[in-house]
């Protein structure tokens, strides 16, 4: 589903921040990049959806590689995929019905379908009657519960999440990654950057670990360490 | 289909609110310029009803009498053509009465008084003279001896009836030519950083669309139908003034005594109706461009 080979990223201020990085993700997998601040785990994540391009080396998603794809192809290839960020990024002006259906609006979803699918996918993250509310009335983890539905509302095969549970209390953490591992069984490949000890030592999968932008670990149902 | 265009409006109105001084000073800005290119073709083309008579480098115009003989008409062209020192005889074209009653109506197409006493048969004739030489002294002398000739009822030299328009018609359309370009120029910086703001406004929004695959077109629709309208609403706020400035001149100029010439200054209300179906297009499309081009400049995260 995903494969990097012999991925290189510098930024201009001379760090590298991924230097010959190759790894593969078959699809349905469940898989955490760990490491520390600055290991180059969000590069990664933005390598996958088309944010950033590499100096050298190949970026497959869904058998194309995505850097050598048209501009005007981008916007289709990040609808086979979901984000999910350590600060939601909700939009505060809009509902939760109408953060989710704005994924699908902006794609020229039809009103029928979004009616649909957005109570659907509220349902399945658990937030059903809580429609109408603003996301400064949401605690974060229902807060994150909503990004995570947006991500989730157009069905992607790929969901990307950056740091999850970075913001939430443990036991809050705990129910979103039970939401991931569910969204994970639907047949979703699930790419999470986090640096949760718990999360990573609950879960069990496979660990791909970075330092300094280099790939030291990469374990089938892995540990933090 | 319906639900992009209504999101579009809806985007583009609550921006348009968003952003209002700025959107306010934009369309401001482009109506005083869109005003002031709209101006400059009312003046070319007054200036050009004054001097339609001398187009083509025209020099001399002999008149000739309304009910001048056949050989009268004769000699005179003979004679002009017996001149190919002083004038170019290639170029002398003669006007019949109805050719020269068509240009009157032009000179005195707002001056209905003098153009009532004018008829197919009462119109003067006339010979088109392009001199060859720039001897103004040779010209005039030659003038002077028409002047004499059987069936001419006047001689009229270009230099006495239209240099000092010529050169302020030039004078003119060069100071406002290029204050209009200056002012169109701001109106574009103008529009294009209101779009700037309106998008720094919406960056998340913008940030949100962009990772659910929302395609470039669709992001930038709202922005360019913001500069569009910004545009239009300059262009009419500037028609509006263009209609307002023309109707002042037109009856500040019925004043003036009839057959002074000053009355051909007025411009027909047709042609100021096209003046400002352009002054429309272009403001519309100035607004469009521009922002768009700058809602691409600013979607390359």
């Amino acid at each position: 589903m995903i494969r990097l080979e012999n991925v290189t990223k510098a930024y201009s201020n001379e760090t590298t921040a991924l230097r010959d990085v190759s790894f593969d993700i078959p699809k349905g997998e469940f898989v955490f990049l760990v490491g520390p601040s600055g290991s180059g785990k969000s590069t990664l994540l933005r390598l996958m959806n088309r944010q950033e391009r590499p100096e050298r080396g190949a970026v497959w998603v869904a058998g194309a590689n995505i850097n050598e794809l048209a501009e005007s192809r981008i916007p289709y290839l990040r609808r086979t995929m979901g984000n999910v960020f350590q600060d939601y990024k909700l939009l505060s002006n809009k509902t939760v019905f109408e953060n989710v259906a704005f994924a699908l609006e902006v794609i020229g979803k039809p009103r029928h379908v979004i009616n649909q699918q957005v109570p659907q996918v509220l349902d399945l993250v658990g937030l059903a009657g809580k429609e109408d509310r603003f996301p400064n009335q949401l605690s974060g983890g229902e807060q994150q519960r909503v990004s995570i539905a947006r991500a989730f509302v157009n069905r992607p095969v790929i969901l990307l999440a950056d740091e999850p549970t970075g913001n939430l209390d443990p036991a809050t953490g705990e129910g979103i990654m039970s939401l991931l591992d569910s969204i994970n069984r639907f047949g979703t490949t699930v790419v999470m950057a986090t640096h949760d000890h718990r999360v990573v030592n609950a879960m069990r999968r496979r660990v791909i670990q970075l330092d300094r932008g280099v790939v030291v670990r990469d374990q089938e149902r892995g540990v933090y360490e | 289909m319906f639900q992009r265009v209504s999101y579009a409006l809806r985007e583009t109105f609550a921006s348009f609110k968003r952003n209002m001084t700025l959107s306010l000073a934009a369309i401001l800005t482009s109506a005083v310029s869109l005003l002031l290119v709209g101006t400059t073709f009312l003046i070319q083309r007054a200036f050009d009803n004054l001097l339609v008579q001398w187009r083509g480098d025209v020099g001399m115009i002999v008149f000739v009498r309304p009910d001048a003989e056949d050989e009268q008409i004769k000699f005179i062209e003979e004679s002009l053509r017996s001149q190919p020192n002083v004038i170019n005889v290639e170029k002398l074209v003669y006007l019949d009465q109805s050719a020269s009653f068509d240009e009157a109506k032009r000179v005195f197409a707002n001056d209905p008084t003098t153009l009532s006493l004018l008829t197919v048969e009462t119109v003067p004739s006339q010979f088109k003279v392009v001199p060859i030489t720039t001897d103004t002294v040779l010209v005039r002398n030659l003038a002077d001896q028409y002047q004499q000739l059987p069936g001419v009822q006047a001689v009229s030299l270009a230099e006495d009836e239209f240099e000092v328009i010529s050169t302020l018609s030039q004078f003119v359309r060069v100071v406002t030519i290029a204050m209009s370009l200056v002012l169109l120029a701001v109106a574009v910086v103008l529009i294009w950083n209101t779009i700037r703001t309106a998008m720094f406004a919406r960056r998340r929004e913008i940030e949100v669309m962009k990772l659910v695959g929302a395609t470039n077109w669709f992001i930038r629709v709202p922005f360019m139908l913001e500069g569009l309208v910004q545009g239009l609403l300059g262009a009419v706020v500037s028609c509006v003034g263009l209609w307002g400035l023309n109707e002042a001149w037109t009856s500040g100029v019925a004043g003036f005594k009839p057959g002074t010439g000053v009355s051909s200054l007025v411009v027909p209300g047709s042609y100021v109706n096209g003046v400002m179906i352009a002054l429309v297009v272009v403001g519309a499309l100035a607004g469009a461009i521009g922002s768009g081009v700058a809602a691409s400049k600013f979607l390359d995260v």
